[in-house]
């Protein structure tokens, strides 16, 4: 995982639990807690923290990633505005993540490992994302269609009929725009 | 936590996130920078070679020509004295034959031991058999000077300046005046499409070299589609942008890469000895190079090829064309 992932993750510790949580979370892990926006990190470092913010917070992993997702949206977005510039709606700025956000990602960070999405347009405010990745971060995937509602002034609702965690070879996103 | 904490490592802390949000944001932009002006330096990268692959290739054939035109030099002239050599031989002969036949009719007047003698020598020097063999040699080499003198007229014809007579052709009439030329050759079952465009703009250029170029391509295609069962030839003509273009399209064997990289190189061909000079398609090509136009080949082995001609249009006279 880019470190990038890391430093979002830090920032959103630190604005719910101070320096101190994140230290102490930091010293739980073992981690050093350096983290390079390019640079990759291995996933079960990111896995282990979010599993102690889990513990410290008393929340389940689903709802802190859930959370996270959102957050690291509003974030990515804080640094790279152009993503969001260039698609003037939620539905639009959804198609464009495989293809033109991706593909600007590929152009700043080397192996990215990037998760691969297919669409199924299911007519006004409705769509499905299917979702590929060895990672199986559907959660954060969620919280991230949920982040990017939030900057297009919508609210949505997503259902997960089919998922990696059941054994399925992708997930499915059906995400209704209300 | 806000930089307005009374700690003042908190602010510290801030701070220092600040400048290195502010760092990584600079190394992203030039990471992007990077990546777009890499894009670029690809491209015309590969441009380059693309354009040094065809400079090799105009320098590798303007050398040749200086050296077509050397060697075509060189050869006429011991080639003009041994042909006036061979006919004066011929003529000698002749008179050798003659000869050999007068003494052989004065044979029987002789006395019988002269007779003998006679019959001795002739023997000796096997006379009966260089009198019938001396024609044959002579046919031979004569017929072996003709194709050393053909091949030297394609030597000079690929070497020289290509400034002879010019005039503003339609290109069609000389599709059509090559094709009744060469009607024999493509009568034999093939199949002969003509996708002809009408009023397209005349070219200014030597109508006989143009015709020699429509000749050879299409000669080439007949030959390429022999064995195939429904052969077929494809001749279109069309305008695209500043040129006349003509395109000569067979069902042929088609031609391997190696091939393609060497078919304008003189003497490159792939009939077997005696059948080609190799050197049609290297006039072809310097006769369209030196019209300031273009030729395109497109070929896949097994399913055939395409010649694509481009010859520019003079602005001046399609402003007349099209303005009549």
């Amino acid at each position: 995982m880019k470190g990038v992932v890391f430093n979002i993750l830090e920032e959103l510790v630190i604005e719910t639990a101070g320096i101190a949580g994140w230290n102490s979370i930091l010293e739980k892990t073992g981690s050093d807690g350096i983290y390079t926006s390019g640079e990759s990190y291995s996933d079960d470092e990111l896995f282990a923290l979010v599993s102690e913010i889990c513990i410290a917070l008393d929340m389940p992993a689903e709802k802190v990633v859930g959370i996270f997702g959102e957050y690291l949206f509003e974030q990515l977005n804080a640094r790279h505005p152009t993503f969001t510039a260039s698609a003037t709606d939620l539905k639009t700025f959804l198609f464009s993540v495989d293809t033109v956000i991706h593909g600007e990602v590929l152009k700043l960070y080397t192996n990215p490992n990037l998760p691969r999405f297919e669409y199924q347009d299911r007519g006004d405010n409705q769509l499905t994302m299917l979702y590929r990745s060895p990672r199986k971060l559907c959660i954060l995937a969620e919280g991230l269609v949920r982040g990017a509602a939030k900057h297009y002034g919508k609210e949505v609702s997503i259902d997960h009929p089919v998922c990696l965690h059941n054994g399925a070879d992708h997930c499915q996103l059906d995400v209704s725009i209300k | 936590m806000s930089e307005s904490s009374s700690n003042p490592f908190e602010v510290a802390y801030h701070r220092e996130r600040k400048i290195r949000r502010a760092a990584e944001q600079l190394l992203e932009d030039k990471t992007r920078l990077l990546h777009q002006r890499n894009i670029e330096l690809s491209r015309t990268n590969e441009r380059l070679i693309e354009q040094q692959t065809n400079m090799l290739k105009q320098e590798k054939l303007a050398t040749l020509g200086t050296l077509a035109a050397g060697v075509a030099h060189e050869i006429n002239n011991p080639l003009a004295f041994v042909t006036s050599n061979m006919s004066a031989l011929d003529d000698y002969h002749n008179a050798y034959h003659e000869m050999f036949q007068f003494v052989k009719n004065m044979r029987e007047r002789l006395s019988e031991d002269k007779t003998a003698d006679l019959d001795v020598a002739i023997k000796k020097l096997d006379l009966e058999y260089l009198d019938h063999d001396l024609p044959m040699l002579m046919k031979e080499t004569m017929e072996g000077l003709d194709r050393v003198k053909k091949i030297v007229l394609s030597l000079r014809n690929f070497a020289r300046s290509q400034e002879g007579e010019r005039a503003y052709i339609d290109i069609n009439e000389g599709i059509n005046s090559t094709l009744r030329l060469i009607q024999s050759e493509i009568k034999r079952g093939i199949e002969l499409k003509l996708e002809l465009q009408d009023g397209l703009p005349k070219v200014n250029c030597n109508p006989s070299e143009i015709n020699q170029v429509i000749l050879n391509i299409i000669v080439n295609s007949a030959h390429a589609t022999k064995d195939e069962q429904h052969p077929l030839i494809r001749i279109a003509s069309f305008a695209e942008e500043k040129y006349v273009c003509l395109a000569i399209e067979d069902n042929g064997y088609g031609m391997s890469q190696h091939t393609i990289d060497n078919l304008f190189v003189p003497f490159f061909t792939t009939k077997p000895i005696g059948e080609g000079t190799g050197m049609g398609m290297a006039i072809v090509h310097k006769i369209i190079e030196d019209h300031g136009g273009e030729m395109h080949v497109n070929s896949e082995e097994g399913k055939g090829s395409r010649f694509t001609i481009k010859l520019p249009v003079s602005l001046d006279h399609k402003e007349q064309i099209y303005t009549g």
